[in-house]
């Protein structure tokens, strides 16, 4: 049975490269991200802007004139699931690259694979640091480029009372740790840090909002939440209901992106903060470009017709986000790097890729010789309408995934 | 002619000072347009604050219409920019006519005629936080004079909190004409605070006790720095006023002790409330019928869908799609009341649609399996998971919103607790429908036979009870609560494909722990459960409150396997 289920899948991922057969020469690319389970709401819109951006090279002449062949794979939102579907990728497949993982835990369970075979990962969702592999490349926000300056902002906003609050696991406990030691770093006594968390789907927020509403009594409190998805929705409803609002108490989430805005309740959010490398509203040339291009690709009958590489692309309101920014800019700097290096070979594709430089829709990015980006942050107010208008920005900020480094 | 000689000065003195008060007016007004037309934030701060004295009703809109991003500007093909309000007549659905700060005109048209707008084609007037709270300092001051009594206890509140002797007398002259409690008793608690460190020990030792007779919660920040500070500096108050603080403060946290307890206690009910009104349909389905029903959690997500589906044809209209083709209902376009209604209409639609969900799954697959309760667990699971991708389907792969109605909005707030209205809505409803349930199944002839079908299916048979008819509408009560239950957590909690997963284990615990068979047990275990559940998690958290309350009920069942209310029958035995 379990062989037959195995080639079941290999039949699906077969067919769903039939289509470039007829493409002279091609290079394979690796697409792993959840297409079902609880993770697959967030990480289909990077699979959609990854076949976007393969779309964008291959139409102004593809990769050293190689066109890009996706490999989409659905690891179906299991830790475990992820090693396997990376191994298969690169032993099976040979790709030459893996764009892929949203969850840390999903990162830290392909991570082995990625060195056993000497594969190339692109990792593009805003992590918790602490960590650096030969063959990871992290486009994705450090804590340095998110969580401290959110913090620091509250700080020169006068907040002197912190409520961290996250769902229960390795980002938001990690994170926390992070922002505890930077808060008191700046003074902050422990009794006015507190530290709370909530199992994934927990729906139950009356005690801890009531918690951060006498916290919040004297009105220099906030709150920096990091939790993860669906849950957000009975928090914020209880916290509206309470009579807490931004201006008595805001809201710093580092999980809830333009994306994630799409699934909640827009009013009862709007005056919360949220801190990102990218906003969709930040208003650039590149920008309205990236935007406009991947919102009429999306609406492709082509693009949303059953014969495309994977079906079930859904046109409807939809949006663009820092992770998917960062995805699609993943793409080009390996492109870059492969031009630059003049071969696929990761190990010389690794070298080529430190310096690498790409002009992003909203800031003009580094790669690092510590596999992170130099980025602009942006810290932006969410609107009723689920955008996110942009209240500070921080130029060039660059990436330290260890905290030792900025905790000094 | 002696008299109108006499008049004239007057009248031109009336007319001077009318004019002045006129031109100090449109001077605000010209600064609040000034202000919204500005680019830099820092100067728009700046121009609210000096609004502060402008004692103008459409300022106060202007202002208010700003902060809540309902403010646009009108920008005509020649000449300058028009900050404008909508001017919304309640009760009235349409386009509105749009107000100018500049001078309260109407926008017109080249023409000469009044425009009309409609504020979803609008684009708002930016805000931000710091902006926010600048105008809301401005319509603090305002708000002194505010006809609604709690944005007036806000504003003093508010006022109290900075301390600033100035406002006293604001404080004092509004005191005299006041008539509200609450507001009278904010003013009382701001001037107290305002004066607890007054220079005057008589002045200060009254305000502090003051501050004790008022339970003044607000003040306790403040008055444990005091307490440090006279400990630390006995000389600076000296010691009478070192004393009173101290115990002011004991006082105080005595108080906020019995609020939390209470506020614990509701906490604990209503979330046992949560998980009766979410079991209850299982209790009746496993719990009565023995069918262990996996596909409980979707049938509440239909109803949960349900209600969705009802909110938005009372709004906007649905929009959906059926094995692909998209599928367009028109909304009624209520607003307000009219609208708010829509939930309880989503009540009884939920009821109904779960219910005829029940009736054909029992129909077309459970009541083949009445003797296999393995088999029938297998096939609810799949039921299920054929259930979750149809919402999938139909309604999208993301979650779906439901608004709250006005009337379940906000909370009520007693001695300080806060009652949030959607909780107490529940615990309502959870009562109202297990009465619902308790009187179907002990005073009517449905209820007698299900009673006789359940305790033994043949003997019941026997005497000619229509078992099969029984069972389908036993089947379709259980479901038709679940779907109920659903409609009622869109309040609460996420509207998604996968609500109903997050709610079946949970569920299935209360039934099994409150012993299968018997309403009585499922309300107490609820009850017992979410008690619990309130009272662990200020001190353990959620994760380990939750892991705790498990454990418990593990170590429970080992000991009272039957769980907490043990039903003979021959049906269950067998």
């Amino acid at each position: 049975m379990k062989l037959n289920l195995k080639s079941l899948f290999t039949g699906i991922a077969a067919t769903a490269i039939v289509w470039s057969a007829s493409a002279a020469e091609t290079v394979k690319v690796g697409v792993l991200h959840s297409l079902s389970g609880t993770m697959a709401i967030s990480e289909t819109s990077l699979k959609d802007v990854l076949l976007f951006t393969f779309d964008e090279i291959n139409k102004s002449g593809g990769v050293m004139g190689k066109m890009i062949e996706p490999v989409v794979v659905d690891p179906a939102s299991n830790w475990p699931l992820f090693a396997e579907k990376a191994e298969e990728l690169l032993v099976k497949d040979k790709v030459s690259v893996v764009f892929g993982c949203w969850t840390s835990v999903s990162r830290k369970s392909v991570l082995p694979k990625f060195e056993q075979h000497n594969g190339l990962l692109f990792y593009p969702v805003q992590y918790e640091g602490e960590e650096l592999s030969k063959n990871i490349f992290y486009t994705a926000e450090a804590v340095n480029q998110q969580a401290i300056p959110a913090v620091a902002y509250m700080l020169a906003e006068g907040k002197k009372k912190f409520y961290l609050v996250g769902s229960d696991y390795v980002y938001p406990r990690t994170t926390n740790k992070i922002l505890k030691k930077y808060l008191q770093m700046k003074g902050i006594p422990e009794s006015d840090i507190i530290e709370i968390y909530t199992p994934f789907g927990h729906t139950d927020y009356q005690t801890i909002v009531a918690q951060i509403k006498k916290f919040a009594g004297g009105g220099n409190a906030c709150v920096i939440s990091t939790l993860n998805g669906d849950t957000n929705v009975p928090f914020f409803k209880e916290f509206a209901n309470a009579g807490l609002t931004s201006e008595n108490c805001p809201v710093v989430s580092f999980s809830i992106s333009e994306d994630e805005f799409r699934g909640l309740p827009a009013k009862q959010l709007a005056g919360h903060l949220g801190c990102w490398t990218y906003f969709m509203s930040v208003k650039t040339p590149e920008n309205d470009k990236f935007v406009g291009d991947f919102m009429s690709w999306i609406k492709d009958p082509k693009v949303t017709g059953t014969s495309y590489k994977v079906s079930g692309v859904d046109p409807k309101g939809r949006v663009t986000c820092s992770p998917m920014n960062l995805s699609r800019m993943g793409v080009h700097l390996w492109k870059q790097a492969v031009e630059k290096a003049g071969s696929f070979d990761v190990d010389k594709v690794r070298v080529a890729l430190i310096g690498q430089k790409f002009k992003g829709p909203v800031a003009e990015v580094t790669m690092q010789e510590n596999h992170h980006l130099i980025n602009n942050v942006f810290i932006g107010e969410t609107l009723p309408t689920g955008q996110f208008k942009v209240i500070k920005t921080f130029k060039d900020v660059a990436a330290e995934p260890f905290s030792d480094m900025f905790l000094k | 002619m002696k008299l109108l000689l006499f008049l004239c000065p007057l009248l031109l003195a009336v007319a001077s000072v009318s004019s002045r008060a006129a031109d100090a007016t449109a001077k605000f007004r010209a600064t609040l347009v000034e202000a919204i037309l500005s680019e830099d934030v820092d100067k728009q701060v700046e121009l609210v604050n000096q609004l502060v004295d402008a004692e103008d009703e459409l300022i106060a809109r202007g202002l208010t219409a700003w902060r809540a991003s309902e403010l646009y500007v009108h920008s005509p093909a020649s000449g300058a920019k028009a900050p404008f309000l909508l001017d919304v007549q309640p009760g009235v659905v349409g386009d509105s006519k749009g107000i100018r700060l500049f001078d309260g005109t109407p926008v017109l048209d080249p023409t000469g005629k009044p425009l009309t707008f409609n504020a979803s084609s609008l684009t708002p007037v930016d805000n931000s936080s710091k902006l926010r709270k600048a105008i809301k300092t401005a319509l603090d001051l305002f708000a002194i004079g505010n006809r609604d009594p709690h944005l007036r206890r806000d504003a003093v509140t508010k006022l109290g909190q900075a301390r600033i002797a100035e406002y006293v007398p604001f404080f004092e002259r509004r005191m005299k004409i006041e008539t509200d409690k609450e507001v009278i008793r904010s003013l009382g608690e701001a001037v107290a605070l305002t004066r607890a460190t007054d220079a005057d020990p008589k002045v200060r030792l009254g305000a502090i006790s003051q501050l004790g007779e008022l339970r003044s919660i607000n003040s306790i920040d403040f008055l444990r720095e005091l307490d440090t500070e006279c400990k630390l500096n006995p000389a600076k108050y000296g010691e009478d006023t070192g004393r009173l603080v101290h115990s002011v403060v004991l006082q105080l946290e005595n108080y906020i002790r019995w609020g939390t307890l209470v506020g614990t206690a509701f906490r604990g009910v209503s979330l046992s409330a949560v998980l009766l009104v979410a079991a209850l349909g299982l209790a009746i389905t496993f719990g009565l019928m023995g069918v262990i029903n996996m596909a409980h959690g979707e049938v509440m997500a239909v109803g949960a869908y349900t209600a969705y589906a009802v909110q938005c044809l009372f709004g906007n209209g649905l929009l959906f799609s059926i094995f692909g083709y998209q599928v367009s209902l028109k909304g009624a376009g209520f607003s307000g009341g009219f609208f708010d209604v829509y939930f309880l209409v989503a009540l009884v639609a939920s009821f109904v649609t779960a219910a005829l969900v029940g009736l054909g799954l029992e129909r077309g697959i459970i009541r083949f399996l009445y003797k296999r309760p393995l088999e029938s667990l297998l096939a609810t699971w799949g039921v299920s998971l054929v259930l979750q991708q149809l919402f999938r389907h139909t309604f999208g792969a993301a979650n779906v919103q439901v608004d709250a109605p006005g009337f379940l909005q906000g909370s009520l707030v007693v001695s300080d607790i806060a009652f949030a209205y959607n909780r107490i809505f529940i615990i309502g409803f959870a009562v109202f429908i297990v009465f619902g349930a308790w009187l179907l199944l002990t005073k009517t002839s449905l209820g007698l036979q299900i009673r006789a079908v359940m305790q033994n299916r043949a003997m019941a048979s026997c005497l000619g009870v229509r078992t099969d008819r029984v069972n389908m509408m036993t089947f379709a009560l259980g479901s038709g609560l679940a779907g109920v239950a659903g409609a009622c957590m869109s309040q609460i909690a996420n509207v998604g494909p996968s609500l109903g997963q997050s709610y079946i284990v949970d569920c299935f615990m209360i039934v099994v722990l409150g012993g299968v068979g018997n309403l009585v047990g499922t309300v107490s275990a609820s009850a017992g459960v979410g008690v619990t559940n309130q009272v662990l998690e200020p001190w353990l958290g959620a994760v380990l409150g939750k892991i705790t309350v498990l454990v418990a009920i593990i170590l429970f069942l080992q000991w009272r396997p039957s769980g907490l209310f043990v039903t003979r029958s021959r049906s269950l035995d067998g």
